[in-house]
């Protein structure tokens, strides 16, 4: 019975996964044959086989890896300062209701601006090094984990915040036993955006100005016409995001485990 | 024996209480003045129709609203002012439970000994395990999570939570209104066994003239305003009686029958 019920399960997942992959190689299916033996399409658009080829030129030579390290240290840094900071100013703006009033629209403010706005300033004050990458992942996630770990803590559940005062708990012991882990829900779904954020900052720092990463290697190679590398470029963008994001789930598991029980 | 003697002990003494929402007192009066003693060992259940302050009452013995008027002591003290956990004689068990979803159901238990120090994790371990087989839960639902609980187990789990701080009054705002019919009674008659046992005492809102009538020593009437329009006393003449058993007897009807016609006539009156 139980052979049955995982044999059954296997065959579940592995019909989500062809389920999953359909688009994808129709797209592929539909792009070879628009573009496969045809110069002209294939300087516009490429082709499979051109980025695949170019793929494993990239992979051999070291450029695609080292690229990709320096936007995934970028991104990971700046994700990580801005939505930490972002997480420890949200939940301590639960403290006081005046600072939470007044900081509202600034942090509404820092929300609306386009980081491609930001970036020139950004770059002029932190060079074109790696710095200034770090620090537009970073104001490019802060102001959403600011907000959604505010909204966390001032969502919860009023019968909780009743039976910690009628036990006379401190505020503090509200805090850390209610508060905090009450909002972890909203903490982890500002890091699942922030993953997306992050990566756009870096690679919006590296597209203006940069002699490394990603973004970089994209800019070069549109300006070469060099459509393959430039969709190399996309899909490992496209990658890292998943990896990133699939290790915050991860987190989000053993942080959140008692979501995932078995009611 | 002891229990009925103790029972004239006042425990809470409420009077002249005042209180309404907001700045203008004329608008929002919930309670006009409402006087009320609860004796040790007691249960008294309150009836009435929805919004006529009966939850508003709780809140203002649990100390979450502050009367414009009047004075709520508890044992000769006034009640919340020092309050510190476990030092609370008062419990709140809510209709809907108030168990952490992201604590274990031990964790949720042992909320006491995490919020107040002199208690030690070792003693409210042993009253855990007392408490488990007093509302006949096995103990391997300590490793759970309230999610994997149903309905009547949560309810259990929350009433335990709040008689781990050890709690002199029991505030107990319709904690059965969203159970089944079974699982209710028997909630009610370990609920009611604990409180007799352990002469504690309770204070009951509830809509049922049943649940009211089976559990209680006194059975209130609160009409709008917050004015206790009749008192009833319930008396089966007996010492240690089951929620279950008064149930069928011909007292039980008259009790019935008596609240029944007193809270008519309040409903029509509110109406008119």
């Amino acid at each position: 019975m139980k052979t049955l019920n995982s044999s059954n399960r296997l065959t579940t997942k592995l019909g989500d996964l062809v389920l999953y992959l359909l688009p994808l190689v129709a797209l592929l299916l539909v792009w070879y044959f628009l573009t496969e033996d045809k110069p002209q399409a294939q300087f516009i658009f490429s082709s499979p086989s051109q980025v695949l080829v170019a793929f494993m030129r990239l992979l051999n030579d070291g450029e695609l890896l080292t690229n990709s390290g320096v936007t995934i240290f970028e991104a990971l840094v700046g994700f990580l300062m801005g939505t930490i900071c972002g997480v420890i100013i949200g939940l301590l703006l639960w403290c006081s209701e005046t600072i939470a009033k007044i900081a509202k629209p600034y942090i509404t403010a820092l929300g609306t601006i386009p980081i491609f706005a930001l970036a020139p300033i950004i770059i002029v004050w932190f060079g074109i090094g790696i710095w200034s990458k770090i620090m537009l992942a970073f104001i490019s996630t802060i102001a959403v984990a600011i907000v959604q770990s505010y909204q966390g803590a001032m969502s919860v559940e009023q019968r909780f915040l009743r039976l910690m005062q009628v036990v006379g708990a401190s505020r503090q012991q509200v805090f850390r036993m209610v508060v905090i882990p009450s909002s972890l829900i909203w903490v982890i779904n500002a890091a699942k955006l922030n993953i997306g954020l992050a990566l756009l900052g870096a690679f919006i720092g590296e597209f203006i100005s940069s002699e490394q990463g990603l973004g970089y290697m994209i800019v070069r190679a549109s300006g070469l016409y060099d459509m393959a590398t430039v969709i190399v470029g996309i899909v490992m963008l496209v990658f890292i995001a998943l990896l990133l994001t699939s290790l915050v789930e991860l987190i989000e598991k053993r942080i959140l485990k008692w979501k995932y029980v078995r009611s | 024996m002891s229990n009925l003697s103790l029972q004239n002990q006042t425990l809470l003494s409420i009077s002249d209480l005042r209180f309404s929402y907001g700045f203008r007192e004329s608008e929002n009066l919930v309670i006009k003045s409402l006087s009320l003693t609860v004796g040790a060992g007691e249960i008294v259940s309150i009836l009435g129709a929805s919004g006529c302050g009966k939850s508003t009452l709780l809140n203002l013995v649990a100390g979450l609203l502050s009367p414009k008027s009047g004075a709520i002591e508890f044992k000769a003290r006034t009640t919340i002012s020092d309050n510190k956990p476990g030092k609370n004689p008062i419990g709140y068990i809510f209709q809907d439970d108030a168990l952490f979803p992201w604590r274990s159901v031990r964790s949720n238990l042992m909320l006491v000994a995490d919020l107040a120090k002199e208690v030690s994790v070792g003693s409210a371990q042993e009253k855990t395990r007392r408490y488990l087989k007093a509302f006949h839960l096995d103990e391997g639902i300590l490793s759970k999570y309230p999610s994997q609980l149903s309905g009547g187990m949560r309810q259990r789990v929350s009433i335990i939570q709040t008689l781990m701080f050890d709690p002199d009054l029991l505030l107990l705002d319709e904690p059965f209104s969203s159970l089944d019919f079974f699982t209710k009674l028997s909630l009610e008659h370990e609920l009611y066994q604990l409180i007799k046992d352990q002469n504690k005492a309770a204070i009951l809102i509830t809509h049922d003239i049943d649940e009211a009538i089976a559990v209680s020593d006194r059975v209130l009437i609160m009409a709008k305003g917050g004015d206790i329009s009749q008192e009833f006393k319930i008396d089966f003449g007996q010492e240690a009686r089951s929620p279950e058993d008064v149930r069928g007897t011909a007292q039980f009807a008259e009790y019935y029958h008596a609240v029944w016609s007193h809270l008519r006539t309040v409903i029509q009156e509110r109406e008119v």
